[in-house]
């Protein structure tokens, strides 16, 4: 049966007055932080500290079962605490931790949920992530770093290139070929290595959203075999392709920051246009803008209504395409619409966009910071991949 | 609890026997014979529909309706979309029929909503003048009160099956102190005194007529809902409308995209399925992207509507959106096929065309962007349920 969640039930009306009362007490004021973002490690103390307290009341785990940590809530509960998310301005947990979570989840071994999603969900341990490699990008089935087995232990070596978030992580997920003599897809396996091992090393990367990345360099890097993650050689069907969907599940169905961070940028530029007034007249009013912020509610719909639509059950009843196909075209819209969303932000406030920094810069230089960050929606495959894998695997062209 | 997007089994039902009957009785070729016609739907075809249940489905029970959800007509209009079915439906049922179910006496509705279901009775909806607007300050043609009625005096166009109409629903303006105050409905019989109609030729081959009224005297039996305070009604009436138009868009849509992977996978061009190009494939996954966007939008303000939430600012946001895919769907499909898709006898022309009466049917989508600003104003963040919840969490 069709239903949206309708915020009319007294458990979710419940559920959301108890989150407010939460945020009302526990959350920082004024604090647009991006934890891709931004360096400041007084703002990240900041930032930490907010999210061990969600951890505290195991939110983070909030959809997981009891026993590893969570509530054992629904997908709706779970919109409503991310709806007030938005509302109160908090910054998104690092998604790379929940992106391993839901690995962990549905593969991990008792050992390694427990010990893991502890950290995760506790928001104790960091997580980075060691796929993209110099010569492997969209291409990542290319990769080259290797893993062989030496008694107990496997031994890395290789290199990771454009790892977000490495330098705060204390833990990083690595894809890595075991088998030797296999090509592409075929032989690869994902290993959950700790970042203080020996022969492990980082070359800072800075990006033009002010954020770092990272070189990750693994030399001759020793970690004990229960540090794979589900079936050697199978970590290409498993962890990546795990859902038919070749994006990485994120501990149940949980929406990604990404909507989030689209829906901010738009409250923020609707809110300006609202109170500003150019040539006499309140910008919301001038036809011109009108349209371009019409424009810009309708992606964020469609961008809120895909994390809706990935919630849901799939049937073969009222549109095309299975669970694969709706993801690839949900991820190539986000992809595509981002950008342009960043632009046509930046046209609306116009040459004063380009300031950041000082008391003349428009709303704190925000629009070009999203500006800026945008040119990052590539994170997990870029626009073309997903229209790529949307043709051919979702809509059956050949490849 | 659970966020569910799934039809029901009742909508399933719904959608299934009509993709079956239509897939049996309409399609293509009778979208064809029906284009420019002098009989301007099948009538055999209509009757067939009368027998499903599906011209009264949405009345109310004593009147012979069903009172079906209006997911239930969603879903047969995706339908009516995928087939190109010829039929005046939207306007007989989904427009005028819900006006007189909304805003009728008893004895309009008893003289009316059964003859719909029936299929006895069509009615044609005479709202758009020559301006092209859809708010309310489109409607000029002025009622003037005389006697016990009006005298009707103005010109309506884009009239959809007006020939073949036992009725017309008018809106006319009888005063007002603003736009949307002074609107009246009135139900005005084609062949009266002083009514003239002019078929026009248009892209779609629709039945399209041009209606002029010369001092057109309607008695007061046949006024339609509060005078001078129709608009709010009409407005809901017509936005619902719109969301189905936009389900006929997605059905249609469906079908582009079936046709052009279809085509994409067969046409063999430098020794390869052009499908494996991808420019192609660029163009062809630009069908799926704006099909899938627009079904999301214009189910959820499906479901607005029968959750009885306020639905114009979604109701805005799916015409928007479906308008503009019903033009971006085609065009990818025609870059696709090219020379085949350019020729009448390919059925792709089809589609395009009547995609362009449906993208300017019962809002464009300049102004139904218009409406989301105008129903988004004064409230900052998209997620309406919010600030309600919390008054009431404060109280």
């Amino acid at each position: 049966m069709v239903d949206f969640c309708a915020d009319d039930t007294v458990e979710l009306r419940k559920w959301r007055s108890e989150v407010r009362e939460f945020f009302d007490s526990e959350a920082p004021r004024n604090f647009f932080f991006d934890y891709d973002y931004d360096e400041d490690p007084i703002r990240w103390a900041e930032y930490l500290k907010f999210w061990r307290k969600m951890g505290e009341k195991k939110w983070v785990a909030l959809t997981w079962p009891e026993k590893y940590y969570g509530l054992g809530k629904s997908a709706i509960e779970k919109w409503v605490l991310h709806e007030e998310m938005i509302n109160y301005d908090i910054p998104s947990y690092p998604i790379i931790g929940l992106a391993v979570s839901g690995a962990v989840l549905r593969l991990g071994t008792e050992e390694q949920r427990m010990f893991h999603l502890k950290g995760i969900a506790e928001v104790t341990t960091l997580w980075g992530e060691g796929y993209t490699e110099p010569q492997a990008g969209s291409d990542l089935a290319s990769l080259t770093t290797r893993a062989h087995r030496d008694g107990d232990h496997w031994v890395l070596n290789g290199q990771k290139t454009l790892g977000t978030a490495a330098h705060h992580a204390q833990w990083m997920s690595v894809l890595a070929r075991t088998d030797p003599n296999s090509k592409k897809h075929n032989g690869l396996s994902c290993f959950l290595v700790p970042l203080d091992t020996p022969g492990i090393s980082m070359a800072p990367l800075h990006n033009m959203a002010n954020g770092q990345q990272n070189h990750t360099f693994f030399d001759n890097v020793r970690v004990s075999a229960d540090c794979l993650l589900g079936e050697e050689g199978q970590a290409w069907p498993q962890v990546w392709f795990g859902q038919g969907g070749d994006r990485l599940d994120r501990g149940g169905p949980a929406p990604d920051g990404h909507p989030f961070r689209v829906i901010r940028m738009l409250n923020t530029i609707v809110d300006y246009c609202r109170t500003t007034r150019r040539r006499g007249v309140r910008m919301a009013d001038d036809p011109v803008i009108r349209l371009q912020l019409a424009e810009l509610m309708s992606g964020v719909e469609v961008m809120k209504l895909h994390v809706f639509e990935s919630y849901s059950a799939l049937s073969a009843s009222n549109g095309f395409g299975g669970r694969a196909a709706r993801s690839f075209i949900s991820q190539a819209f986000y992809k595509e619409f981002w950008p342009r969303m960043a632009q046509i932000c930046m046209e609306i406030v116009g040459p004063m966009a380009q300031l950041h920094g000082g008391k003349w810069a428009v709303l704190d230089g925000r629009v070009q910071q999203y500006f800026r960050a945008s040119f990052g929606n590539h994170a997990g495959g870029t626009s073309q991949l997903k229209r790529m894998s949307l043709a051919t695997r979702g809509l059956g062209l050949p490849r | 609890m659970a966020i569910d997007l799934n039809f029901n089994e009742q909508q399933q039902l719904v959608q299934q026997t009509a993709n079956e009957f239509f897939a049996a009785n309409c399609g293509p070729s009778l979208a064809r014979r029906y284009e420019n016609s002098e009989d301007p739907y099948p009538r055999g075809l209509w009757g067939k529909m009368a027998d499903l249940g599906w011209l009264g489905m949405s009345f109310p029970a004593e009147y012979d309706g069903l009172e079906t959800t209006f997911l239930d007509m969603y879903a047969l209009y995706i339908e009516m979309g995928r087939h190109l079915v010829p039929s005046p439906h939207l306007e007989t049922v989904a427009i005028c029929g819900e006006l007189v179910a909304a805003l009728g006496t008893d004895a309009q509705k008893r003289r009316i909503l059964p003859a719909i279901g029936s299929g006895d009775a069509i009615l044609s909806f005479a709202f758009m003048e020559l301006d092209g607007l859809y708010g309310p300050e489109g409607v000029t043609l002025a009622a003037k009160p005389r006697g016990e009625g009006f005298v009707l005096s103005g010109t309506k166009t884009l009239v959809n099956y007006a020939g073949s109409a036992n009725w017309l629903v008018v809106a006319a303006r009888t005063g007002g102190t603003d736009a949307a105050d002074g609107i009246s409905l009135f139900l005005v019989d084609p062949k009266a005194a002083g009514v003239t109609l002019e078929r026009t030729a248009n892209m779609g081959g629709y039945p399209l007529h041009s209606v002029t009224f010369a001092d057109v005297t309607v008695g007061a039996d046949d006024v339609l809902g509060p005078v001078g305070g129709a608009w709010k009604t009409l407005d809901e009436v017509m936005m619902k409308a719109a969301v189905l138009q936009s389900a006929m868009i997605q059905g249609a849509g469906e079908q582009v995209l079936e046709i052009t992977v279809g085509y994409a996978k067969d046409r063999v061009q430098f020794g390869e399925p052009i499908g494996k190009y991808q420019f192609v494939q660029r163009l062809v996954t630009d069908v799926a992207v704006e099909a899938a966007n627009l079904r999301l939008l214009a189910l959820y303000a499906a479901w607005k509507i029968d959750s009885g939430q306020p639905f114009l600012r979604e109701a805005a946001l799916a015409k928007a959106a479906a308008s503009k895919a019903a033009a971006a769907m085609t065009f990818a499909s025609h870059e696709v096929h090219a020379g085949i898709g350019f020729m009448n006898d390919y059925d792709l022309q089809l589609f395009t065309t009547r995609c362009k009466h449906w993208e300017y049917n019962l809002g464009d989508a300049r102004y139904c962007l218009e409406r989301v600003m105008d129903e988004s104003e004064g409230k900052l963040t998209t997620f309406e349920a919010a600030p309600a919840t919390r008054e009431m969490v404060q109280a």
